[in-house]
C-alpha cells in the first residue's frame, strides 16, 4: 500500500501542468490588458507599457464609461444601455426558456403525427443565419408596431431562441421515463398538470443550461440590435460601439476598456453563478425514477 | 372491487400490418386475481395499458361494472397502477407521491393525511414518508409504488411486471406480500408477468398469451394439468413439460406407446382409452419431470405405471430433488428424482414413469387431444 501513493513531482506531471497554465496564460492575456488598462490613467497608457501594472489606480476610467462618456451625441455613458440590455435579456430569456420547456414537453411525451418532422424542421432555426432574416424580420416588426423598440427586439431574440430552447429540452426530456407520465394520467393530471408539477421540477439542470445559453446569445448579440433598436432603446452592445468610435480628440482607452468590461459582466456573473448546473445539464443523460 | 369485462378487444398500431391484440375475451370476477402471462411481444402489456386507457383499442370494449369505459380518459376510469419502473415522482418525497392522486381529486387535506397515514401502515412504509424516492431500495420503492396505487381505493388494480426489477430473493417476498395483500383486501387485479412462477403461484386465474391471442384461460391447475395446446404446455412449469414423438399402438392388454432410450432400450407405457382413434397414428406425449421418478412400492400395481432403465446423462441437484436428464426417442427428457435416491451420470437408473397425468397433442393442430 506504501508505494501506491506517489507524489506527484514527476516530469510528465510537471510538463503537463506547465503546458496547462501556458494555454490558461494566453487566453487570460487579453482579458487581463483589459483590466489593468481600465484602472490605468491617459498618462500612464501613453507612457507606459501594455503589459504593466496601473502606476495610479483610478476608477475613473469605469465611472466616466457608466455615466459621462459620450456615445454619438449623448454624453450620459453606458448605464441607460446597460439597463436596456436588462429589459431586452429578462423577458426574451425567460420567454423564449418557458416556451422551449414546453415544446419539448410536447415533443417528446405527447407525440402526435408529424411530431419528429415538426422538431426536425425547428432545428433548421438553429442553422439559419442572422442576416437572412434582417429584412423581412424588420417588415414584419414595422407591421405589427414594434419596430425600435424592446418589446420588438425581445420577440425576435424569442423566435430565434425558440429553435435552441425547444431542442434542449426535447432531449433533456425524451430521457424522462414515460412511465412518469402514464402514472401522472392515471393519478388524473391533465396535461398541463403533468407538465408544471411532474416536469418542469425535474429540469433544474437543463433550465440552467437554457438559462446560460441564451442569456449569453441574446446579452451578446449586436446585429439585431443594431438593426431593429435605435437611438434610447439600444442595447449596450451597439452603444459599447458608438462609444468606442466616437472621438473627442484623445482616445480614451482606459474608458473604451472599462465600458467593455462593463458589457461583458452580466454573462460572467450569469455563468459563474449557474456554471456548476450547465456542465452537469450537459452531461444529464438520465433521470433515475 | 368491481368486475372487469374484455369483449373481442382488438388493437392495430399505426402503420403496423398486423394486429397486436386479436379479439381478447376475458371475464374477471369481483375481487379476482387474474394474471396475464405471455412471451415479450405477446401483446400482454399493450392489453393491460388498453384497459387503464393509456392506449386506445381498435375494438370491442371494456366494461367495469356493466359500463362500458372505452372511450374513457384514464382518469376517468378509477383504475390505478403498479408500473416495473415504480414511475415514483422523482422530485415528491413518498408522502406527495401518494397523496399526489388524492390531491388532483380534490380530497381535503385532512382525509389525504389519514388515507396516506393508512397506506403506509398497510405496507409497513411509515418511516419512509419524507424521504425522497431516490433514498429508498428497490423493495422500498416498490412499495411506494403500490401504496399510491392502494391509496386511491381504485375500481380496479393494474400490475405491469411489478417484481421484475427486484433481485430473486425479494422477488419471492414481495410475490408472497402481494398475495397477502390481495386475500385481506379482496380487490380486483390484473397482473402482467412473463414469469411463469410468478403467474402460478399468485392467480386465481392465468391467461396465456400469444401472438395477440388468448391461448387458455383457467386455474393455475387447470393450465397446468391440461393445458390446451404445445405452447401452454411448454411454457407452464419449469422445467418444462417434454414433448416426444409417439406412435399409439393397439395390444392385447390396451393401447401403449413405445419410447426407445439411448442405447436401444425400448419400454412400452400404458396411455389411457381415450386414444382408440388415435391407434397406429403418431401424437405428441406431453410429459412433465414429475411424472417420471423413483421407483415408489405404493404406485407400483397401477396399471398406468410402468418401470424401465435408462442411462442418465445428466443431474442437476436443485436441493429438494434431483433433475436427471435421459433420452427418450432423440429428445432429452427430463425426471425429477428424490434428491436420496442415488443416480449418477452415465449410469442406469431405473425409473418409474407415471402415466396417469400426461398429456398428449394432435402433432398437427398442437392442440391436446382431449378426453371424450
Amino acid at each position: 500500500m506504501t508505494d501506491v501513493v506517489r507524489t506527484g513531482f514527476r516530469p510528465s506531471r510537471i510538463a503537463i501542468y506547465g503546458v496547462l497554465l501556458l494555454a490558461c496564460l494566453v487566453y487570460l492575456i487579453p482579458l487581463i490588458i483589459m483590466l489593468i488598462t481600465s484602472f490605468k490613467t491617459p498618462m500612464d497608457i501613453r507612457t507606459g507599457n501594455l503589459l504593466a501594472l496601473p502606476t495610479d489606480w483610478t476608477v475613473m476610467g469605469w465611472t466616466k464609461a457608466w455615466s459621462e462618456a459620450c456615445t454619438g451625441v449623448q454624453c450620459e455613458g453606458v448605464r441607460g444601455f446597460f439597463w436596456n440590455s436588462f429589459k431586452m435579456t429578462v423577458p426574451a430569456v425567460l420567454i423564449s426558456t418557458l416556451l422551449g420547456a414546453f415544446n419539448g414537453y410536447v415533443l417528446s411525451k405527447w407525440k402526435f403525427k408529424g411530431s419528429d418532422l415538426m422538431f426536425g424542421m425547428l432545428l433548421f432555426g438553429c442553422f439559419v443565419p442572422f442576416q437572412v432574416v434582417l429584412l423581412p424580420m424588420a417588415a414584419t416588426l414595422g407591421k405589427l408596431g414594434l419596430a425600435n423598440t424592446t418589446a420588438g427586439l425581445v420577440l425576435v431574440h424569442v423566435i430565434y431562441g425558440v429553435a435552441f430552447t425547444t431542442l434542449f429540452f426535447r432531449n433533456y426530456y425524451v430521457a424522462v421515463p414515460d412511465a412518469l407520465v402514464k402514472a401522472a394520467r392515471l393519478d388524473g393530471a391533465g396535461f398541463f398538470t403533468i407538465f408544471f408539477r411532474i416536469l418542469l421540477p425535474l429540469s433544474t439542470p437543463i433550465f440552467m443550461v437554457s438559462l446560460i445559453w441564451q442569456f449569453t446569445q441574446i446579452w451578446n448579440d449586436f446585429l439585431f440590435g443594431v438593426v431593429f433598436a435605435s437611438g434610447d432603446s439600444q442595447p449596450i452592445t451597439v452603444a459599447l460601439n458608438n462609444l468606442v468610435n466616437t472621438s473627442t480628440g484623445v482616445k480614451e482607452y482606459n474608458v473604451d476598456m472599462a465600458a467593455a468590461m462593463i458589457a461583458a459582466l452580466p454573462t460572467l456573473v450569469v455563468y459563474i453563478v449557474a456554471g456548476k448546473y450547465f456542465i452537469r445539464g450537459l452531461t444529464a443523460g438520465s433521470v433515475k425514477g | 372491487m368491481s368486475q372487469l369485462e374484455l369483449r373481442d378487444i382488438r388493437k392495430t398500431y399505426a402503420g403496423a400490418l398486423d394486429e397486436t391484440l386479436k379479439g381478447i375475451n376475458i371475464d374477471i370476477a369481483s375481487g379476482e386475481f387474474l394474471t396475464l402471462v405471455g412471451p415479450s411481444g405477446c401483446g400482454k402489456s399493450t392489453l393491460m395499458n388498453s384497459i387503464a386507457g393509456l392506449e386506445t383499442i381498435t375494438g370491442g370494449s371494456i366494461v367495469v361494472d356493466g359500463k362500458d369505459i372505452s372511450g374513457m380518459e384514464p382518469k376517468d376510469r378509477d383504475i390505478a397502477m403498479v408500473f416495473q419502473s415504480y414511475a415514483l415522482y422523482p422530485t415528491m418525497s413518498v408522502r406527495e407521491n401518494i397523496a399526489f392522486g388524492l390531491k388532483i381529486r380534490g380530497m381535503p387535506k385532512e382525509e389525504i393525511r389519514q388515507e396516506v397515514e393508512r397506506v403506509a401502515d398497510l405496507l409497513q412504509i411509515s418511516p419512509l414518508l419524507d424521504k425522497k424516492p431516490s433514498r429508498l431500495s428497490g423493495g422500498q420503492q416498490q412499495r411506494v409504488a403500490m401504496g399510491r396505487a392502494l391509496a386511491r381505493r381504485p375500481k380496479i388494480y393494474l400490475f405491469d411486471e411489478p417484481l421484475s426489477n427486484l433481485d430473486a430473493k425479494l422477488r419471492v417476498e414481495m410475490r408472497t406480500e402481494i398475495k397477502k395483500l390481495h386475500q385481506r383486501l379482496k380487490t380486483t387485479i390484473v397482473y402482467v408477468t412473463h414469469d411463469q412462477i410468478e403467474a402460478m403461484t399468485l392467480a386465481d386465474r392465468i391467461a396465456v398469451l400469444k401472438d395477440g391471442e388468448l391461448q387458455q384461460l383457467g386455474t393455475p391447475k387447470e393450465v397446468y394439468d391440461t393445458p390446451e395446446n404445445l405452447f401452454v404446455a411448454s411454457f407452464m412449469g419449469s422445467p418444462s413439460m417434454s414433448f416426444i414423438d409417439v406412435t399409439v399402438e393397439r395390444s392385447d392388454t390396451g393401447l401403449s406407446v413405445t419410447v426407445e432410450g439411448s442405447d436401444g432400450r425400448t419400454l412400452a407405457l400404458p396411455v389411457p382409452e381415450y386414444l382408440e382413434n388415435w391407434a397406429g397414428n403418431r401424437v405428441v406425449l406431453g410429459i412433465r419431470p414429475e411424472h417420471i421418478s423413483q421407483p415408489d412400492e405404493q404406485k407400483r400395481d397401477n396399471m398406468m405405471v410402468e418401470e424401465g432403465r435408462f442411462t442418465v446423462e445428466v443431474t442437476e441437484p436443485t436441493g429438494p430433488d434431483v433433475i436427471a436428464v435421459i433420452r427418450l426417442n432423440g429428445i432429452d427428457v427430463q425426471c425429477r428424482l428424490d434428491a436420496e435416491h442415488p443416480v449418477e451420470w452415465g449410469e442406469d437408473a431405473e425409473l418409474m414413469f407415471d402415466m396417469r397425468k400426461v398429456v398428449f397433442f394432435d402433432p398437427q393442430s398442437e392442440k391436446r387431444i382431449r378426453p371424450q
